[in-house]
């Protein structure tokens, strides 16, 4: 590995090591540009992924104080958890169940397919489908996704799934099957082929999923090019008379500050620290926060809408066996508005082991008792989905700075405000409706609900937009105020889509290397 | 600490934070409860049974190391006593208030129940809760009960341990259906 002076100035700093900041590491590292990560968790590698739930929540999550706020469930039942991501070498890439999924042409184009919805901020992208298809081919390519790209097969279907997709068959879908996924289901890019351990979201410990802590970080710190700084929390982003961004303050393993200086800075720590980061770096020149002239920075914080629900079926079936997320239903991901809601969802069939299924059957202070007992007792019959619809963007969810209180780094805490559109409550109710559908068509004996997860999706914080009035950055990420500054996670999503982000994060992080090493050497940045 | 937090809602995280199943079901045997009385510990023992009852899948055992468990964390901390045996006795003046009789003496499982949902936004009623949920559904000497296998690492995954093996839905594609499906 590399190392780097801080004093200096001809470094990339990147702030952030997940799917966004990792790939874009590897990316610039492979194109012969330096770059400093700075990763606020610590190093982890396989050896740290137990098969225990509770065990890597403790191990993986962002704990730092946090607040959730507004009208949904969680504000009040997870109030301190608005966000289940990961701190640590490989970000929340360590986390994802590994589904690469594109998102469709429509998606991208939300404004003008479904017009103006009031009480939301629906915009277009400024890229198309069509532009983005080379660089999701390269990012499936890069990852290892199961598919025509690579010509890897998806993965066999485990017990779970095999109860979905035959409920799928008997009512008429046609759209569902276990991939695409960045697992391999065959040895490849020097790793192993799936062994269906299960425990995909507490890191897979074969390293046969995708993820930055695997591939992108190593292969970057294996060039002369790249320098990961775990333990360093990234504090204020610094910047000249010329309102160039210089150098990052941060706080090393020892709690002591340090400033590295930098050419560029790009930041990339999921969707509520990147836009706490530009707000806790305002100044005189930026009193709102750095490139948020537009007032967007925070704002338009889109989840997914979503839910769970599990199915006792009349047989056993051992849920969770085998890959976490092992198939993939999307008979249903389009624009109609007669279903009562904008956009569309998938559903994805999910694993829970017994401790995660006992907690979130029904989280909060009511969930005990016989009903929920009496469904426990059912656990090795269920099978069941995770709904994941679009999340319209609103201004008033988003990222905001609490007055008076601060966390171990003396930054003030987030708030992070998520109230459900009533575009997201029909869509909810439609999707448990279809799943339970689903599921009785193969003979289901009970059906339960479970409200939304804390989110591991967290998007549109810096939003694209081709108006530098409306959005933050622009089609690559580049901050419309500051040129030397960069978002390069899922905050930058101008819109959700139905589907997972990870993909689509990775697909942007390798254009906007293309793009950073074009502009440095035209000498524009 | 988990007995005795005088928060309106008790929360999953704040519960994750301190308490782990190892410590719950470190408190050892039960002979020495100074903290409480014999007679709060069976409220506390037939407490844990109303929260997550399993009659006829969990032995008593079961629910006893949870209760030694928050006794012996009570005996650790004189505010989480003291906590508990105010809970404690609020319950059984409330048992009385209604049903006449002491809440472990009420017969019916759902009059039970809904004497203790009076409750469940207290800090003594959520300790109790989470040292039970931790207690069995994050126990790997019960799981077994429930028919979950845990880890699966250290056996290879369940690639050759039934991740596949059920007969009443068809199977899924074959490797060749699944290359096919890739093609070009």
């Amino acid at each position: 590995m590399a190392t780097f002076d801080l004093k200096d100035d001809g470094v990339v700093v990147i702030i952030g090591s997940g799917a966004g900041g990792g790939t874009l590491a590897n990316e610039l590292a492979q194109k012969g540009i330096k770059s400093v990560v700075l990763e606020a968790g610590p190093r982890f590698d396989t050896g740290d992924m137990e098969n225990d739930e509770w065990t890597q929540f403790q191990k993986l999550s962002w704990l730092d104080k946090r607040y959730s706020a507004g009208g949904w469930h969680g504000a009040v039942n997870h109030a301190n958890l608005p966000a289940w991501i990961v701190k640590g070498y490989g970000g929340s890439t360590i986390h994802w169940a590994g589904v690469a999924l594109r998102f469709k042409d429509y998606e991208f184009k939300t404004r003008s397919t479904y017009g103006g919805i009031a009480e939301a901020n629906v915009e277009d992208w400024p890229i198309s489908l069509e532009e983005m298809t080379p660089w999701y081919e390269k990012a499936e390519l890069r990852m290892g996704v199961t598919g025509k790209t690579t010509g890897m097969p998806h993965l066999p279907w485990n017990n779970g799934f095999r109860v979905l997709a035959e409920g799928c068959r008997r009512t008429g879908r046609t759209d569902y099957a276990s991939g695409p996924m960045a697992i391999n289901s065959v040895q490849r890019d020097g790793r192993p082929p799936c062994q269906q351990i299960g425990f995909c979201m507490q890191g897979c410990a074969v390293g046969a999923k995708w993820s930055t802590m695997v591939r992108e970080l190593p292969d970057a710190e294996y060039t002369d090019f790249c320098e990961v700084r775990t333990d360093a929390m990234a504090l204020k982003i610094e910047h000249d008379d010329a309102g160039q961004v210089t150098g990052v303050v941060y706080a090393d393993a020892e709690g002591d500050q340090q400033l590295q200086r930098a050419r560029i800075v790009c930041v990339a720590g999921n969707s509520i620290e990147s836009p706490r980061l530009l707000l806790n770096s305002a100044s005189a020149m930026f009193p709102d926060g750095l490139a948020n002239s537009s007032g967007q920075v925070g704002k338009n914080y889109m989840v997914h809408t979503t839910g769970g629900l599990y199915a006792a079926m009349p047989e056993p079936v051992h849920l969770f066996r085998g890959t976490s997320v092992a198939g993939i239903v999307g008979d249903d991901v389009y624009h109609d508005p007669a279903r009562g809601f904008a956009g569309g969802f998938y559903l994805e069939f999910l694993s829970l082991g017994l401790p995660f299924m006992a907690a979130f059957l029904e989280p909060g202070n009511t969930g005990w008792g016989r009903s929920v007992s009496g469904a426990l007792e059912k656990y090795d019959h269920m099978s069941g989905v995770w709904v994941l619809g679009e999340d319209l963007a609103q201004e008033r969810n988003g990222v905001t700075l609490h007055e008076s209180e601060v966390d171990q780094y003396g930054l003030p805490v987030p708030i992070v405000a998520k109230t459900p559109h009533i575009n997201d409550v029909n869509m909810t109710n439609y999707m448990y409706e279809t799943s339970a559908q689903i599921y009785e068509a193969v003979g289901a004996t009970d059906i339960y609900e479970l409200p939304a997860y804390p989110a591991s999706h967290n998007m549109g914080t810096n939003r694209m937009h081709a108006d530098p009035s409306k959005g933050v950055v622009n089609a690559y990420g580049q901050s419309h105020d500051i040129a030397n500054l960069f978002v390069s996670d899922g905050s930058q999503f101008t819109s959700s889509g139905a589907c997972n982000p990870t993909l689509t994060i990775v697909a942007l992080a390798i254009r906007q290397a293309e793009y950073i090493a074009q502009e440095m050497g035209a000498q524009s940045i | 600490d988990y007995a005795g937090v005088n928060r309106r809602f008790f929360l999953m995280t704040t519960a994750m934070a301190g308490v782990t199943t190892s410590a719950i079901l470190a408190g050892g045997g039960s002979a020495f409860a100074a903290a409480l009385t014999a007679d709060e510990a069976a409220m506390v023992l037939r407490m844990t049974q109303d929260i997550y009852p399993h009659p006829d899948l969990l032995d008593i055992e079961v629910y006893q190391a949870v209760v030694d468990g928050v006794l012996a964390g009570a005996d650790d901390d004189e505010a989480n006593a003291t906590a508990l045996r105010d809970g404690l006795a609020q319950v059984e003046e409330q048992a009385q208030a209604l049903f006449g009789s002491s809440y472990v003496d009420i017969p019916d499982a759902d009059a039970r129940e809904g004497l203790l949902r009076k409750f469940q936004n207290e800090g003594f009623f959520q300790g109790i809760r989470w040292a039970t949920y931790f207690g069995i559904y994050n126990n790997p000497d019960v799981w077994p009960k429930f028919g979950y296998q845990g880890s699966s690492v250290e056996y290879g995954g369940y690639i050759d341990r039934g991740f596949s093996d059920i007969t009443f839905v068809p199977p899924g594609p074959s490797l060749e259906d699944r290359l096919a499906a890739v093609e070009g």
